[in-house]
């Protein structure tokens, strides 16, 4: 990652590890591919992206001919917390304004110049034509993988503007198979959204289309905020606003839960996206079940060069766990998530290390107004634990800056 | 000197303040053009490993700049957060990352295709040692020689209460496999023998010699180098106070060490003279700050001007001094002297730590600069053919990774050059 005034490149000196595998009958070499998005709408950023170490990439969404593209600016809303570190952004983009035939172009031209990238397309259609005219159209481009967007939160240009495909079993079952039909040799994934009452019946209906994946999921609808003095929601657009999809940190426990649940339920392959940011998150994804991790919001906000630490943490992370492939992560943490009713009960009190307590009482009023009162205040402000008051919610260790409490099971 | 932080998470915090710039002032102020947010983003990812590669694939020294680089000239003075409010701690960062690889094992480094030729690298300092390490990655058998270990500077100058040789040899360690290493003096015949016998030569021989305080008295008994009192100091055992009352001359790094280090071998009292004041001394303020809690004391705007004693040291007569609108060659303001303000302070041992000069004879085979270090171009090449140089005896008195960037630069050239691409 040289960059600014270096003169010479100097060459790298550890081996570069091999995080390669097979998922979808496709060949990726590392897990990490681009999420339809505007990092994959032109083709010089794609080619960035594939040449510092991207496996692949879904371009963004494209349409028929004719389907009206009418983007609106600003279309970007942060979200932060105080202190200004974002943790989620809002969008309110649409598809790809690029011509079908252009990103056709794309596909042939990245296919050539990166054979062993996967390269696949997004697509979003109303009519049953449409989507088979895509599908068709794609895959003699060369494309390796098409993406339906049944889910997209924002401007959804469907019959029924504003409700989501994949919010209709009948709706996902019928167009799914429409596309699968349409397609000879190349994989479909269907990107479904969290947005839906029981996910599992909705990927059951992929799963019975004969769709080959779905992509888990998409951002989610949200509001970014409102502006308390004049009343206009973000993003504003000449004192009026709109719903964004959130995506980013701020949605990956609630893509971690759909993928988990799918996972859980119905045996298909997983794309997972939405809220991985590091390679740490990416793993997460895997282990509860999804085969390869999309990017987006991270790359908006800190550019391609994040893969380096994505490829290299990953490989260092197989090296600890002494897997011997990317693999051996998919699906290892789903054993471990059961039902509530099924959770072992056992006695548990809080813990304060005395040693690195700094001494901050966070803890005691968190436990006061929040918990059981079972944290005491002792001279020199360190806090002690009741055991006869403390149940072992758990309150005090998320609350504590300093990480010195734990739970502590008791006999 | 500063420890690293208490405790992971508090390193995860000064992490996260990182802003991630692109072409990132730090990089480019960095010698060693380190890729500091790339590190920093693999510190906050929990990838310590993969920082500490990162730290090691720019800075073959990584463990030792980590523990004792100048950051505030460097990296840290340039930081973009400091604009928002205080600049990341990035030697800590840095530091964290390498102790981290040093207490969990180093990554095996890939094997570097031969390309059947060789350099010599004459000095086994850190600009040596980088060029070597850069020269091997690029395909080149390098023969090191040096007359003593190899560790330069950090290994028989800087005090062991800033660097341990424990520290050193981690970085040590994992380069020798990069180079054969010979220990040997090099004389005129030596260095003609090892010229023909490669296909470039790389001198790296640091600065050997103390310059001599140019006053009367010099040579008594009691006026010791500064040099090899910091060297006889970091072996260790056997060291002892060099005096009760000790002057040290000077106004860098060095004279600061030499300060420190007396008081430490448990000197009475050490007053560090210096001609200039505070602002023009070239030292950074963590090892100011660390010679005066020693207890060192500073004597400002004052210069010797006899040292007296029968035989032995007894005191040093003394004039205060003024600046001047004259600027030197470093642009700092010439001192002048006060008339009438002579005095005398009692001594019985004196350390001159005024600057040092290339040593080796066989620099006799080569231009030199009106200061008296070897002469090169901008791609580090000699005045003579096949011939480079760099670190200390090309540009006097650096920091270590100063002379890291020259050795790895250096290599670069050599390299360009022995692939045609460029005329020595």
């Amino acid at each position: 990652m040289n960059r600014g005034v270096t003169v010479f490149e100097s060459p790298d000196i550890y081996p570069i590890k091999n995080l390669s595998y097979e998922f979808i009958g496709l060949e990726f070499e590392n897990p990490f591919i681009l999420a339809a998005s505007p990092a994959t709408d032109d083709l010089d950023m794609v080619r960035r992206a594939f040449s510092v170490g991207w496996a692949g990439a879904v371009l963004k969404t494209t349409s028929v001919e004719g389907t009206p593209v009418d983007l609106a600016y600003p279309m970007m809303t942060s979200f932060t917390d105080e202190g200004g570190k974002l943790f989620g952004m809002g969008n309110i983009d649409l598809i790809s304004v690029h011509h079908v035939d252009r990103v056709e172009q794309n596909i042939k031209t990245l296919k050539k110049e990166f054979p062993g990238k996967v390269i696949a397309a997004s697509i979003m259609a109303g009519k049953k034509d449409d989507w088979q005219y895509l599908v068709e159209r794609l895959e003699r481009a060369g494309v390796d993988l098409v993406e339906c967007s049944f889910s997209c939160p924002q401007g959804n240009i469907g019959e029924h503007p504003g409700r989501m495909l994949a919010q209709s079993v009948l709706a996902t079952e019928t167009i799914a198979r429409w596309v699968k039909e349409a397609s000879k040799r190349v994989p479909i994934s269907i990107k479904i959204t969290p947005h839906v009452t029981d996910i599992v019946e909705i990927v059951q209906a992929v799963k019975r289309s004969g769709c080959d994946a779905v992509t888990a999921s998409n951002s989610l609808q949200a509001l970014m905020g409102v502006d308390i003095r004049s009343f206009v929601p973000y993003p504003q657009l000449d004192g009026k606003s709109t719903y964004s999809g959130l995506t980013g940190s701020a949605i990956k426990p609630i893509t971690l839960r759909t993928i988990a649940e799918i996972a859980r339920h119905v045996e298909i392959p997983i794309l997972g996206t939405g809220g991985a940011s590091t390679w740490g998150d990416a793993v997460e994804f895997m282990a509860v079940g999804a085969g390869a991790v999309e990017f987006c919001t991270l790359v908006m906000h800190r550019g391609f060069r994040v893969i380096e630490d994505l490829k290299s943490g990953m490989g260092h992370y197989l090296a600890d766990m002494e897997f011997r492939s990317t693999l051996e992560i998919i699906g290892r943490a789903l054993p471990n998530i059961i039902s509530h009713d099924d959770l072992p009960r056992r006695s548990v009190r809080s813990h304060i290390d005395e040693a690195t307590c700094i001494q901050c009482e966070v803890c005691y009023l968190a436990c006061r107004d929040g918990g059981h009162g079972a944290i005491e205040r002792m001279p020199g402000r360190i806090p002690r634990v009741n055991l006869d008051r403390c149940v072992g919610c758990g309150l005090c260790e998320n609350v504590c800056p300093e990480g010195c409490i734990s739970m502590r099971v008791i006999a | 000197m500063m420890l690293p932080f208490r405790s992971d998470r508090q390193t995860r915090v000064e992490a996260e303040r990182c802003l991630q710039c692109y072409d990132a002032p730090c990089t480019a102020a960095c010698p060693a053009q380190i890729d500091v947010p790339g590190f920093i983003a693999m510190i906050r990812s929990g990838n310590l490993t993969g920082a500490a590669e990162t730290v090691k694939t720019a800075n073959a020294l990584a463990n030792v700049c980590g523990k004792i680089c100048p950051e505030e000239i460097f990296c840290q003075s340039v930081c973009t957060r400091s604009k928002q409010d205080t600049p990341i701690a990035i030697r800590e960062l840095h530091f964290y990352a390498t102790l981290h690889e040093s207490r969990h094992g180093y990554s095996t480094p890939r094997f570097f295709s031969r390309n059947g030729r060789s350099v010599a690298v004459v000095g086994a300092g850190p600009a040596g040692l980088a060029c070597a390490f850069e020269l091997a990655k690029l395909g080149y058998q390098v023969d090191l020689f040096d007359r003593r270990l190899p560790g330069g500077v950090p290994r028989y100058s800087i005090p062991s209460f800033r660097l341990s040789e424990e520290e050193l040899n981690c970085d040590i360690t994992f380069l020798s496999r990069y180079f054969q290493f010979q220990k040997a003096v090099i004389d005129e015949v030596r260095f003609r023998e090892i010229e023909n016998s490669h296909d470039a030569v790389f001198i790296a021989v640091g600065l050997t010699m103390d310059k001599p305080l140019p006053i009367p008295g010099a040579q008594l008994q009691g006026v010791i180098p500064v040099l090899s009192f910091l060297e006889s100091a970091r072996e260790g055992a056997d060291a002892s106070a060099p005096g009760k009352r000790v002057i040290v001359v000077g106004g860098g790094n060095v004279s600061l060490d030499a300060a420190a280090t007396a008081k430490r071998l448990g000197s009475d009292e050490v007053v560090l003279m210096y001609r200039r004041g505070e602002k023009e001394m070239r030292v950074w303020s963590g090892e100011l700050k660390e010679a005066r809690q020693q207890g060192v004391q500073i004597q400002f705007f004052t210069t010797p001007i006899e040292i007296f004693g029968r035989n032995r040291v007894q005191g040093v007569k003394c004039r205060r001094t003024r600046l001047s609108d004259e600027r030197d060659a470093t642009g700092r303001p010439l001192p002048l002297d006060v008339d009438g303000s002579e005095f005398d302070l009692e001594a019985d041992a004196v350390i001159p730590a005024i600057g040092q000069v290339p040593g080796a004879n066989f620099l006799r085979l080569f231009e030199r600069t009106l200061q008296g270090y070897l002469k090169v171009n901008d791609s580090f090449a000699t005045s003579r053919g096949h011939v480079f140089a760099g670190g200390d005896v090309v540009g006097g008195e650096g920091t270590i990774v100063q002379s890291v960037g020259h050795g790895k630069k250096a290599a670069h050239c050599i390299h360009r050059y022995l692939s045609g691409e460029m005329d020595p």
